[in-house]
């Protein structure tokens, strides 16, 4: 098996990183003979439960007994934190798919289920979040007339894009594990399920093409969100190119939630990683951030605002930290090829995926400066109902793995999870399910 | 010939590529189109003088009684005393007294109602609305989701979120526009006792505060009106002693602050020309890779003997 396995995170001579041809990821199996209910889990629901109680105080009381927000700064770490910075994370529907479906990187289709229940997830939570931190959710339904809509605002364009990409094609894009898990759950649903995955297969490409355009539109209008706050953010960020940094910067952390995730999973699951397919995310994503890193400090450069850096202020401070961590990240990554490092490149994806969350909070936040006495820090509540939907997050990402084939693993986990089923729960009345062999697979042969 | 789909797509495509560029980047006249800021037919406005201003604030006190807003006696618990613009406060004056012995000076603030909004240009459901004729920028309730992104958004810092209570409001001056319609003058102008604020035409209002410049030359910072042309000119002009700067109205340029930040997004979406040709390239490139990524499963399924994953 793998070095991680074993917790070794040091450099490995080369001929033992090769991955074994029957370790290569050929199939998404779900991860079985743990049960889904688990102390963690627990915790993680009644995070979200006291979030939910929370958020019944916040729409009786209003927004300022919840948080920190006031005048100045009007919009707190649910707008910023949950929205701007965590559906960057999940952008990997677009970005991952982008690779995968147009530049047809065709190995990182093992990933792409990750990226779309990761990016699922994302959207979710934060739009809910984006409800409850909206002072007048009822108001909402404007979104369903167009004519009403103000087109050229940024927001109007992230709310709006936003709620049709989460509920349209990514839901969509969401379904064949769902359906694959009726098809092998009861024979009698199969022909059913055949139909609907054939229609599904014929509206894809149209439904994929949104799904790249949409979040291609709203992450890059989540820059220009702070464009109109003119020089109230600082120069070090404040640029035309902020829409374009900012749908870059999603572009490669979310390469590294989907396979920094990916890895993590691997390691608490004892899965064995395909190391070509993580090769190639990391060879995308150094590339990436380098692309990055240079726009940004060309950008930086052709404004004359470079000086500013070297101030030795909280914005200086806060500038260094995110180009260090990212093209940090980036270069661990860079190395972790060389080298075949799997620790390094998971701290590379994890360095850098940081960085960019800092890059992301910070226009809006930290480089935010309406006036020299304004200052805003979360209130407990506010933290807490923040914290509850992440929890909900990662309490369905729990419930996805263990239920759906979402993590890709060799050919052999599949059928260590059929003769699992099989023989540890014999007294689940598996309708027709091993009637062609263990999941169907001998079913052209039974036939004749 | 016979016209396949692909074929279609793909004519349609390369057509519509070309004039989205022209839309997006070239083409003189779409481009006024888009950033001309209309001047309203019958603009009104404010005319503040703060030369002339004696920081009375009867103006709040009027303001306050021609809004029906409550007092705000957040400060002492007892007197109606609010530091800065709020959830109840449309108008406030205040003082600008600087340590170094310069001249001091009072100024009112409420909203400028710019000729070009950035609070409206950023509202998305157009809850702030520019009125086509008197140029007045009010709030609608039905239309706010309280995203509060104008108070973000507008370079003045005016329009200001309630942040108690289950159904709050966004509060900004709308010009006692409920009192125009009575044919009154708003709260403010019609109680000042020295004429330091005026209502009228924007028009007669520039003419007057460029004959009171004209007429006492060297009293004014820079013989400027504030408004005349800052943020692509507001109806609510200033003149004053010392700097805009310092009475908190920031140096912004003759352009303003939507058409300065929002070109490329405004260009982008025009018609929505350049998404919708994108989507049409994206189409094509992927309704290919879906068809080589099916034939793959399948031929991977008849090696495993395990259905295809898609």
């Amino acid at each position: 098996m793998s070095a991680l396995t074993s917790s070794k995170l040091d450099v490995i001579p080369a001929e033992q990183t090769q991955t074994r041809p029957e370790d290569r990821w050929e199939r998404a199996v779900p991860v079985f003979g743990i049960p889904v209910v688990t102390p963690f889990f627990l915790v993680l629901v009644a995070l979200t439960l006291v979030a939910l109680l929370l958020t019944g105080y916040r729409e009786l009381a209003g927004l300022g007994p919840v948080s920190g927000m006031n005048d100045a700064f009007g919009w707190g770490i649910w707008k910023t934190f949950n929205v701007m910075v965590l559906t960057a994370l999940g952008s990997g529907a677009f970005a991952v798919g982008i690779a995968a479906w147009v530049f047809r990187r065709k190995k990182l289709h093992a990933l792409m289920r990750m990226a779309l229940l990761t990016s699922f997830l994302a959207y979710a939570c934060g739009l809910l979040l984006l409800g409850i931190d909206a002072g007048r959710p009822w108001n909402f339904y404007w979104i369903v007339f167009p004519w009403k809509w103000n087109m050229h605002s940024p927001l109007a364009e992230v709310a709006i894009c936003m709620s049709i990409y989460a509920m349209i094609p990514l839901a969509v894009e969401n379904l064949p594990p769902v359906l694959e898990r009726l098809w092998y759950f009861d024979s009698r649903l199969r022909p059913r399920v055949e139909k609907i995955e054939k229609q599904l297969h014929s509206v894809f490409p149209y439904v994929i093409a949104l799904a790249y355009l949409l979040p291609g539109m709203h992450q890059s209008s989540l820059g220009a969100l702070m464009l109109l706050a003119g020089e109230r953010v600082h120069p070090l960020w404040q640029t035309p190119f902020l829409p374009l940094l900012y749908v870059w910067a999603a572009a490669f952390m979310s390469f590294g939630c989907v396979a920094g995730t990916t890895m993590l999973c691997c390691l608490v699951w004892k899965r064995a990683m395909d190391m070509d397919v993580l090769d190639e995310a990391a060879r995308i994503t150094y590339w990436l951030i380098y692309g990055w890193a240079a726009l940004r400090l060309i950008d930086i450069s052709f404004r004359e605002q470079l000086g500013t850096a070297f101030h030795f202020d909280r914005f200086a401070g806060v500038f260094w930290l995110e180009m260090i961590s990212i093209v940090g990240g980036g270069w661990m990554l860079q190395q972790s090829l060389r080298s075949h490092d799997k620790g390094k490149m998971f701290l590379g994806y994890v360095v850098s995926s940081l960085g960019g969350m800092i890059y992301r909070f910070s226009p809006t936040t930290l480089a935010f400066r309406p006036n020299p006495q304004a200052l805003y820090f979360p209130a407990t509540i506010e933290i807490l109902v923040s914290l509850g939907f992440i929890a909900l997050g990662c309490a369905g990402f729990l419930l996805a793995v263990k239920r759906l084939a979402i993590l890709p693993g060799p050919l052999y986990l599949w059928h260590d999870m059929a003769s699992y089923f099989r023989f540890r729960r014999p007294y689940i009345r598996w309708t027709g399910y091993f009637k062609h062999g263990f999941f169907g697979e001998n079913e052209e042969i039974s036939k004749d | 010939m016979e016209i396949t789909r692909r074929d279609l797509i793909t004519k349609i495509a390369k057509t519509g590529a070309s004039s989205a560029v022209v839309v997006t980047v070239g083409s003189h006249a779409i481009r006024e189109e888009g950033e001309v800021i209309p001047i309203p037919s019958t603009a009104v406005g404010l005319l503040y003088d703060a030369t002339i201003c004696i920081g009375c604030k009867a103006c709040v006190a009027a303001c306050a009684e021609a809004n029906d807003t409550p007092p705000d006696t957040r400060g002492d618990g007892l007197h109606q005393a609010p530091d800065d613009l709020n959830d109840v406060t449309r108008n406030i004056i205040k003082l600008y007294k600087p340590t170094d012995g310069t001249p001091s000076s009072y100024v009112k603030r409420q909203c400028m109602h710019c000729l070009d909004p950035a609070c409206a240009a950023g509202c998305p459901f157009q809850a702030l609305h520019k009125d086509p004729e008197s140029g007045i920028v009010s709030w609608t309730a039905e239309r706010c989701i309280g995203c509060r992104y104008c108070t973000i958004t507008c370079p003045y810092h005016v329009p200001r979120f309630q942040w108690i209570g289950y159904n709050p409001r966004v509060t900004k001056c709308e010009l006692c526009s409920q009192r125009l319609e009575q044919g009154l003058k708003p709260g403010c102008t019609s109680v000042c006792p020295t004429g330091a604020v005026i209502f009228g035409p924007r028009t007669v209002l520039l003419s007057e505060a460029k004959r009171r410049i004209a007429e006492n030359p060297g009293r004014y910072y820079e013989n400027k009106v504030y408004g005349e042309t800052d943020n692509g000119g507001t109806q609510s002009l200033y003149l004053s002693r010392v700097p805009f700067e310092d009475l908190g109205l920031p140096e912004i340029g003759p352009e303003s602050v939507p058409a300065k930040t929002l070109r490329w997004q405004r260009r982008f979406y025009q018609y929505f020309a350049l998404p919708a040709v994108l989507y049409a390239g994206l189409v094509q490139v992927i309704r290919k890779s879906v068809k080589g990524h099916v034939q793959e499963a399948h031929d991977h399924e008849k090696e495993t003997g395990l259905r295809a994953q898609l």
